[in-house]
């Protein structure tokens, strides 16, 4: 029974009354066809109070409206849930700034000595009426989560019911309290519009969007020359106010960003056990790699002679790399007599190592200002950049004894011979006092 | 016998109009300060824009010197981690690479205008002659910082780079042909490209040579703000600008561009892309050199010369043209900007022709 006069009565009452009461005093009293301006009574309360309010619930009451008239959109919207979540944090942090742009504007009513006479008790009851309202919809909004989805089986139909003039009440009997409050609250809004100030919301000023801002001020025309001087340095100080909260607040996403990137960088990346290995593996191999060089230098220090391999390893196109006593590079080949051919491998022209590829004609190539030399003389071509020939090694070859088979001298002067027997186990080595004389 | 009076009186003659110690305040050396505005004014971008390079490489490189290793075992390995594993590790590494060769590019421009706006006259020449030095302090830069990661053409390109320190030397009389190897060898400093000249590769590039670059910037910056902006063209210019907030403001606005450009070039062209180098391979002491060994770009306009000429050619030549460089204040003191402006299109274009078709002009001339 309640129920029926709640959410059946009432509501026609209500939009049979907001309708025509409207009309009817738009017709009769045009001129109050608006809300009272009282921005040159009280301008500072007003900004802070209005702009907050009026932000909030053109939004808020958008939504409600977009749910209602297009039930099917607003559904699919929601059941994506980082939408249906975006749409009630949104929903609930703009009931807020109603909520505190109201109670600005209800003590700016209560407690400014000049608004006091222009303000009517129609006007505090729809500031009471507002902040009760408002105040349903933000404890909905906390208790009951999720109404933007939720709506869509209960109220929706029930405005529906209404409109279709076949009104069904169960859609919203079983509701809790809350919203049932906030739904007559609703109802009584509408109905006390034709009697208050709230008629004003039919008279929605579109065009101030657009037209450069005005400022109501005192026609004391010394005060007139004062204040509009006053007013176009406000205007220039809000602009650059915009522009330097844009900036700051631009600025301070790009250093989150920027701080994040940095930090993460000096931090230092966190390995998994394969990559970490693998790079531990890495670190060792060129570790070791140093070592084995230290060892060569180490060597070259303490011994006589130094290994460049085997004999029978030696081919006569395909050089192979070893490093003399001064730490240069130097190639082994098997010459023509089946004996080896040492040269070095640092170019005479500006130290490049020598390639270690024999060529059709017998050359190595440095590949850095393109010399050919020639393996057996040592000699660059005519058009090469280096003009020096590349030097001779001398070596020594002994058996797996030690005992020496052959020796060349840096001259070029072989004595001794390999026995062929020998040739698969012999050695091939540079001693120092050959190195001395090259 | 000299007149020590007059030669005194000339001395502080010379340095107090080089740097009129009544013009360092604040009023002189910022308020009043004033641009010209006139067809060659982009000129004055030039040097600011390569110190915003340079100061890109302070950053990038004290971001690199987190993770860099100045070891013959680590310096390429602790490259490629930067590379691979660090966050945003490859993109600061491309950073400093492009921001290098932007720096050194910028560096020539400024010089080629500085000197077609004849900004070098009398009371500018010390300004000049730190701005001469300052570029080879930049290519010093270059070539020292190519060794770091301590690559196969890196080591090579090193080796060619301190032996031709040493090629001087035969050209050289009596005692003094043995300097430039005293000097290889110091700067190698040991028989072989080793440990001991990363060693000190390292310190000159992350130490000694941006000390010695900001002490010498120092100075470059103080003389132009003391002596203001050069007229530039022979017409002194009717509309000037502040320095400070006009000028400044279109600067900054140009650094935040050229920031954004290479910020996304370096985010999406690896460096090592417009040079097909096999960079990330570790230097090998039983490798060969591997073929195409060439230096970087801005080394281009010395080096294909030098595989086409005699190096003696060379040698001449680069010392006239160091000389020239240093004594411009006084050679070309009478010169119109007119002739000037010719000489430094001349040079731009032989500049410009060498890095880009040097390689065509050098097989040409070799097959």
């Amino acid at each position: 029974m309640i129920d029926s006069l709640l959410f059946v009565a009432l509501p026609y009452l209500a939009i049979f009354v907001g309708v025509f009461g409207s009309i009817y005093r738009m017709r009769t009293a045009p001129m109050t066809y608006s809300s009272l301006s009282s921005q040159f009574l009280e301008s500072k309360g007003l900004m802070w109070g209005s702009l907050p309010w009026h932000i909030g619930i053109t939004v808020i009451l958008l939504a409600h409206v977009i749910a209602f008239l297009a039930p099917g959109f607003w559904q699919s919207l929601v059941s994506h849930q980082a939408v249906l979540q975006a749409v009630e944090s949104i929903g609930l942090g703009l009931s807020i700034l109603c909520l505190l742009g109201l109670i600005i504007l209800g003590l700016r009513r209560l407690t400014s000595a000049k608004l006091q006479a222009v303000t009517s008790v129609m006007d505090l009851v729809v500031i009471l009426l507002l902040l009760l309202q408002v105040g349903l919809g933000t404890a909905i909004a906390v208790h009951c989560k999720w109404g933007s989805a939720w709506c869509s089986g209960t109220t929706t139909p029930y405005l529906w019911s209404l409109v279709t003039f076949q009104p069904d009440v169960s859609h919203v009997s079983d509701l809790p309290l809350l919203v049932k409050a906030h739904i007559v609250g609703a109802w009584l809004f509408i109905l006390v519009i034709p009697f208050s100030r709230l008629v004003h919301m039919f008279a929605v000023p579109v065009e101030y969007l657009f037209r450069p801002p005005q400022n109501v001020v005192w026609t004391n025309p010394r005060k007139f020359s004062a204040d509009n001087q006053h007013f176009v340095r406000e205007e220039a100080r809000r602009h650059f106010m915009r522009a330097f909260a844009g900036i700051a607040f631009g600025g301070f996403l790009l250093s989150i960003g920027t701080f994040r990137n940095v930090f993460s960088f000096f931090f230092g990346p966190r390995l998994g056990r394969e990559e970490e290995t693998e790079l531990m593996e890495l670190r060792l191999s060129r570790l070791e790699s140093t070592v084995g060089q230290r060892k060569l230098e180490l060597e070259r220090q303490a011994s006589n002679y130094i290994l460049v391999g085997k004999l029978a390893e030696l081919s006569p196109a395909n050089g192979k790399y070893f490093i003399d006593f001064k730490m240069q590079p130097a190639i082994a080949f098997k010459g023509k007599d089946e004996l080896p051919l040492l040269i070095s491998a640092k170019c005479t022209h500006l130290g490049c190592t020598v390639g270690n590829q024999v060529d059709q004609q017998g050359r190595i190539l440095c590949p850095c200002h393109v010399s050919y030399f020639d393996i057996v003389s040592g000699e660059p071509n005519a058009e090469a950049p280096a003009k020096a020939p590349l030097p001779h090694l001398g070596w020594v070859i002994m058996d797996d004894g030690g005992k020496v088979l052959a020796r060349r001298d840096a001259g070029g002067k072989t004595t001794g011979a390999v026995d062929p027997k020998l040739r698969e186990t012999a050695c091939v080595y540079i001693s120092k006092d050959q190195e001395g004389k090259a | 016998m000299i007149d020590l009076d007059r030669a005194t009186h000339s001395l502080t003659q010379f340095v107090s109009e080089r740097f009129p110690v009544e013009k360092l305040n604040f009023h002189s050396m910022v308020e009043k300060k004033e641009v010209p505005i006139h067809s060659m004014s982009w000129g004055y971008y030039t040097g600011g824009l390569t110190m915003f390079f340079f100061m890109i490489q302070v950053v990038t490189g004290l971001f690199l010197l987190f993770y860099y290793q100045p070891t013959v075992s680590d310096a390429n390995i602790s490259v490629e981690y930067i590379s691979l594993h660090v966050a945003g590790g490859a993109l600061i590494r491309n950073m400093h690479a492009w921001s290098s060769s932007c720096m050194i590019f910028f560096a020539m421009v400024h010089l080629l205008t500085a000197f077609a706006m004849k900004s070098f006259v009398k009371p500018r020449e010390i300004t000049w002659i730190a701005g001469v030095i300052l570029l080879f302090i930049t290519f010093t830069f270059g070539f020292t910082g190519y060794l770091l990661p301590w690559n196969q053409i890196a080591v090579n390109a090193t080796k060619v780079g301190l032996q031709s320190v040493e090629y001087v030397g035969q050209y050289l009389p009596g005692q003094l042909s043995e300097v430039p190897r005293i000097l290889r060898e110091t700067f190698q400093g040991e028989s072989s490209v080793g440990q001991s000249t990363l060693g000190r590769f390292y310190a000159l590039h992350v130490v000694i040579l941006p000390l010695l670059l900001a002490a010498l910037l120092g100075l470059h910056l103080l003389s132009v703000q003391l002596h203001g902006m050069s007229q530039g063209v022979d017409q002194p210019a009717k509309k000037f600008e502040k320095f400070i907030s006009i000028f400044l403001f279109k600067d900054l606005t140009l650094w935040a561009t050229v920031f954004l450009g290479l910020f996304v070039v370096a985010m999406c062209v690896p460096f090592d892309s417009i040079l097909p180098y096999p960079l990330l391979a570790p230097f090998n002491a039983l490798g060969a050199t591997p073929q195409g060994i060439k230096p970087e770009w801005y080394f281009f306009f010395v080096y294909y010369p030098l595989e086409l000429l005699p190096f003696w050619v060379i040698l001449v030549a680069s010392t006239v043209v160091v000389g020239i460089l240093i004594l411009t204040p006084w050679i070309f003191k009478g010169t119109s900007r007119r002739t000037l402006g010719f000489i430094a299109s001349a040079a731009a274009a032989y500049l410009v022709i060498m890095t880009v078709f040097g390689e065509q002009i050098y097989e040409f001339f070799k097959h």
